[in-house]
Parts: structure tokens; sequence; C-alpha cells
């Protein structure tokens, strides 16, 4: 268990990032490897590996490889979800930037298996430092033959890979967002599946698509490199592997840490320097939406799959912050609850008219104007909306705020009944009365 | 809300009549084109042809740029008003010359990023969502910028400027004020240029040769 340097391995090895480095350095020989076995043994042993959807969801990755149509005669797709918008998370960022050949390999190992023709990795807008890096990648993976046409000598494997820029939007992190923004739209989710045909039977031009996560394709690279047998002795029984978590807060030494999956979190947060500016107070573990959990109930977790969801969090996209006992827990759901009223993209009714409501009542609450029974109508609230609209972004935003109910009550009902943070002045993100002095200095 | 931004705002200038003229180069058009041909169908090219417009436009949508992308797409004005509109990096009024996009949320705002903004309001003299009156800067809040190992983190034009605190902050005003680097403009164009294939060889925007410089291992 620990730091496990997979994905990154040759994350610090000097200009990893020009293609003659990387094949010097392993780089390739996965997909070399790939090209001369059959297409479902590629999957197979991305199946036998036990890989999951390193985007958040946790889904047995396979499956998706294996629900495209096994041949050519129709067009298919691959998307790599580049949209990296879970707040606390840039893995993706990084592994981009540093690794973007890894990610080129491992959309082409998706393209191979999957029969597919065309590739999109969809960036985010903002992320236009990595987007070179990935740009730089496809150009010289073109020059040395591993895209374009009869790929690697295999007649037949054609594959061209483009890049396409988002333009600021959280949902279009959202896997039928992105299919909808890719295809030239605003970014609106459609029904799943049973309502509507999964991605990999129609997705983007009514084609089958398969979308996975940037670290998703990494690791299959890092899979089809060292073996799958390799792969799956890293991880527990259900959650294989490695993750990259993306440490921040408070806390000495953030940054990207890859761990073998089944690590005791609080390990990570010794590696990671320990906290900052305080004692621990809490940690959300997994990225904005996952349940935050108290100081005294993390001893109990180990970052994986089961162990997160048995401790009522999530593993998530693995964005890890931490908080010291400046934070204050319901400033701190104030601003969560902003960021997803900001980014709910307004098509169905539960999420548009929801989250407003959760940050009208928050901020109330923030700004001394609590009403006594708020902290069951957030709850009551949050009800209305999980699971009731097209896509999870509405459920994200609940879940937050129940867990911080559940974890810290009394501070939700201190606000309301004494009007200020139970923290006090030094209150961390900091309470609108105090920043209230500066704005009212006349500028020059 | 209590705090004015810009993020849910977005009052736009009295829509004008689109113009006549069409303001996109020889070298955009041709960009247009060959983005085009990587989706199977035009209308895909929308997002990419709002950027070219962005930059062709110096940085801001006005209505005649977005009928000029309406018009060589085959789309409805409508329709692609509807994408600028929904998207928040196309900006429907102008901006200064620097769009300063300071992120305030999760773990930013825990590590200073509201003590930035005010420090910003208060040495600019412009609240959030306004710009200076000598057009040099435009201060905004941003969701998530997702470095928040690094945070406080500002966005400006096609770079992120990180671990970003009150007593830094003007710094950073001053290096950018020196700078042409940084503008909606340049953004728009390093987006443009990344779509296009072998991009690499002539390189890119402000950002792609010193991006990746700090960023191996823990940052500290």
């Amino acid at each position: 268990m620990g730091i496990v340097n997979l994905l990154f391995k040759n994350r610090l090895v000097p200009n990893i990032e020009e293609i003659e480095v990387y094949e010097a350095h392993g780089g390739y020989s996965g997909l070399r490897r790939a090209a001369t076995m059959e297409r479902q043994a590629v999957i197979d042993e991305i199946k036998l590996a036990g890989l999951r959807g390193r985007g958040g969801a946790g889904f047995p990755t396979w499956i998706k490889w294996n629900g495209l149509p096994k041949n050519y005669d129709a067009p298919h797709y691959v998307i790599c979800n580049a949209d990296e918008g879970e707040p606390g998370t840039y893995k993706d960022r990084e592994l981009m930037l540093k690794m973007a050949h890894t990610l080129v390999e491992g959309v082409i190992l998706a393209g191979y298996s999957t029969y597919s023709t065309k590739g999109y990795i969809y960036i985010r807008g903002e992320y236009v430092e990595s987007a070179w890096q990935v740009r730089k990648a496809i150009d010289q993976a073109y020059k040395k033959g591993y895209l374009g046409k009869n790929i690697l000598g295999v007649e037949g494997f054609n594959f061209d890979l483009y890049i396409h820029m988002g333009a600021g939007s959280y949902e279009c992190g959202e896997e039928s967002a992105l299919m909808s923004s890719l295809m030239g739209e605003r970014g609106n989710p459609r029904l799943k599946f049973p309502h509507a045909p999964l991605p990999t039977v129609q997705g983007i031009w009514k084609s089958p698509t398969l979308v996975n996560n940037v670290e998703s394709y990494c690791a299959a690279t890092a899979i089809m490199t060292i073996g799958g047998e390799e792969y799956a002795k890293l991880g527990t029984e259900k959650s294989k592997g490695t993750k990259i978590i993306s440490v921040s807060g408070h806390i000495a030494k953030p940054a990207n840490y890859e761990v073998e999956l089944g690590t005791p979190l609080l390990e990570l947060v010794r590696e990671a320097g320990g906290v900052t500016g305080g004692a621990l107070k809490a940690i959300i573990p997994g990225g904005s939406s996952v349940p935050i959990v108290p100081a005294d109930r993390l001893d109990k977790i180990n970052l994986d799959y089961e162990s997160t969801g048995a401790n009522g969090t999530m593993l998530g996209s693995g964005g890890f912050m931490v908080f010291n006992d400046r934070t204050d827990i319901v400033l701190l759901m104030k601003r969560t609850s902003e960021f997803y009223q900001h980014e709910s993209c307004g098509k169905c009714t539960p999420c548009r008219e929801g989250t407003r409501w959760l940050f009208k009542i928050l901020d109330r609450i923030t700004s001394g104007n609590g009403q006594p029974g708020d902290v069951d109508l957030l709850l009551d609230v949050c009800s209305q909306i999980d699971g009731r609209s097209y896509c999870g972004l509405g459920d994200a935003a609940c879940w937050p705020i129940v867990g911080a109910i559940k974890a810290f009550r009394p501070e939700f009902e201190y606000w309301i009944t004494h009007k200020r943070s139970p923290i006090g002045d030094q209150a961390l993100p900091p309470s609108p009365e105090r920043v209230n002095p500066l704005l009212t200095l006349t500028a020059a | 809300m209590s705090m004015p931004n810009n993020l849910t705002d977005r009052p736009r200038e009295p829509k004008p009549a689109p113009a006549k003229e069409k303001r996109f180069s020889e070298q955009a058009l041709a960009e247009l084109e060959e983005i085009a041909t990587h989706y199977p169908e035009r209308k895909a090219a929308c997002l990419p042809a709002l950027w070219i417009a962005q930059r062709e436009y110096n940085g801001y949508l006005t209505a005649a740029a977005i009928q000029e992308v309406a018009d060589y797409l085959g789309l409805s004005y409508a329709e692609v008003e509807g994408v600028a509109t929904f998207y928040t990096m196309y900006n429907l009024r102008p901006r200064g010359k620097h769009h300063l996009e300071v992120c305030t949320c999760l773990t930013c705002a825990v590590m200073g990023a509201y003590d930035v903004v005010h420090k910003l309001e208060h040495e600019l003299g412009v609240g959030l969502g306004q710009t200076t009156s000598d057009g040099a800067f435009t201060l905004s809040e941003a969701e998530c910028l997702n470095f928040c190992g690094a945070a406080t983190v500002v966005q400006v034009g096609d770079r992120y400027f990180t671990n970003i605190t009150s007593e830094n902050v003007m710094g950073l005003i001053d290096d950018l004020r020196a700078s042409e680097s940084y503008t909606p403009a340049k953004l728009a164009d390093a987006i443009v240029k990344v779509l296009i294939p072998n991009a690499s060889e002539t390189g890119g925007g402000s950002s792609d040769k010193e991006a990746i410089k700090g960023i191996s291992g823990p940052m500290l």
C-alpha cells in the first residue's frame, strides 16, 4: 500500500514529453503488443486488470470497451473526457501536461479495441497549457505512424485523433452533455439507459461511442505495457490498480499522489506532509460532490471504492481536500452550493430551481438571516432534487450538503441561532462581515 | 445574491443589427474549414467557430460575430447565440486588456482567494464583473479552475497564475501591465491554434513553453 508510481512512473524523466524519450522508456510498447493481438484479447486484458473508470463513477472499463459493435460496418468514435471540472481534482491536468503520450497511446488502444476510426479529446477551454502538450503528442504520434492509416502495419486499423476545446462548463464533463457539446450544441445532458440507448450503442451522431476519463486511458496504457495480470496484483479485490489523488487545502505538500487502491486515507495525509494551520477537522476525499468526512471517522477509511462507500463517502474523482479547524463548514457549503447553482445547465427543473434554492437558503443562513427549520428545509429540498433530473449534477449538489449536515449539524444550528460563525473572526472561507470592511474603502 | 459577480449575470449590451461586413480573415476561414473536416456534421464546428470569431472580433462576441458564425455554418442566429450564451468563456461584453479570473471555489476559498479578490477590488477600484476605467483589467470570480494544489489560482488569458495571495497579487498586476500575451484575443487564438494538426511545429500561445516547468513532484 502507499505511493506507487505507475502512470507517473516516468513523470520526472527529462523531456518525457518528446516521443523519442517516451519510446526509450517503454512508451508505445503497449500499443505495439496490442497490435499483434486480437482486438477482443485487448479488452480481455483490461478485464483481467480489473480497471474501473477513474473519472468518478468507477464503472468497470472493460464493459464499456466491450459494448461497441465488433466490426467496421459503421463509424465508431472514441471520446476522452478531459473536461476535468470536479472541484478539488487536478490529476488530468498534470497527466496531460506531463504524460500526454501515455494518454494518446491509451486512446489509440481504445480505438483499436473498439473498431473506431476517429477519436476526440474533449479538453476544457481553461486547460490551454495542457492542451498544447496533447497537441504535440498527437502531432508526434502521426509522424511516427501511431496515428493515421494502417497503424503499425495492421491492415484496416485507421484512426484519426482530434482535440476539441470546451469553453467553460462543468456540466460538459458529464458524459451525455459532453457529447452534446462536441456536436456543437449547448451542454445539456440526455436521458440515460434504460430510457435512452447507451453511448456504446448510440452516442455522438447516433454512432457507437466510447467515453472514458483521461486517467482511465492512461491506466489502459499502463495495463498493456506491464500486463493485466501485473496490474491486478495492485489494489484490493474489487478495486484494482492505482488511483491518482489530487491533494489540496490545509496540507503541507499539496500535489497529485498516485496511490495503490486500498491505501489507508490517513497514510496519504502523512505522505502529503500532514495538516497545516491548525488541527485536522475534516476531509473531502473525492471531489466536491462527495460527502465530507469529519476527522474522527477518517481512520476507518481506505482509499478504494468499497471502503469509502461503506463509510458514508465516495472515492469519486480523487479530489482530496483537507480542512483544518479554522474551516467553517457552513460557509464552505455555501460556496459549494454556489458552484452547483452556477454550473447547473438549467434544463431540468429540480436541479435548476433546487440548486438555486439551496444557495439562497445557505446564503441567508450565512448572512445572519437563517430561519428556524432551515436545516430541515435544506434536507427537504435535497430530497426533492436527488435522482430527479437527466444527469447527476443535481444529485452531486445534494450529497455534500446532506453529508455536511449529518456530520456538522450543530454548526448549522449555531449560525441560525447566533447569526455568526461558530469559528469566529478567523473562519475560512471568510464570512461576509469579515470581508465587508474592505468593500467600504473608497478607491484612489 | 449577496456578492456581485459576473458568473450568472450575463447582461449584454443592446444588440445592434448584425453588420454586413465580414471580419474573418483568409487565414481564419482556412482554419474554420480545416476544423470543420474533423466532424461529420458542419454544425459541430460551432464551438471552434465561436473561438475564431472571438479572436477576429478582438476578444468579444458581438451580434455581428455571432451572425457571421451562423452564416458560415448554415445555422440560425438564435442557435449560435444559444451556444455562445451557454459557455462562460465566450465574452458577450467587452473585457479589459487583461481578464483576471480569480478562482474562489472550495480549496481556493479556504486558501485566501477572497482576500485576493478584495485586494484587487480595492487596489484597482472595481467591483467583481467590472473593468477599470483605463480598460486595463476586468475582474471576475471563476468557478473551479482545477489546479487546487496551487491555490489561489488566477487565470489570465491562456495561463494559470498560481499560489497567488493578497500579498503577491499586485506583483502579478505589475507584470501584466507590461505584457501583451494574455489578452482575451490571444487566449482565443491559442485555443484555435491548438485544434489545428501540426500546430505544435510552429509553437502555440504564451503557455506552451512555460507551463510544464515546475510541475513535477509535490508542489511546495
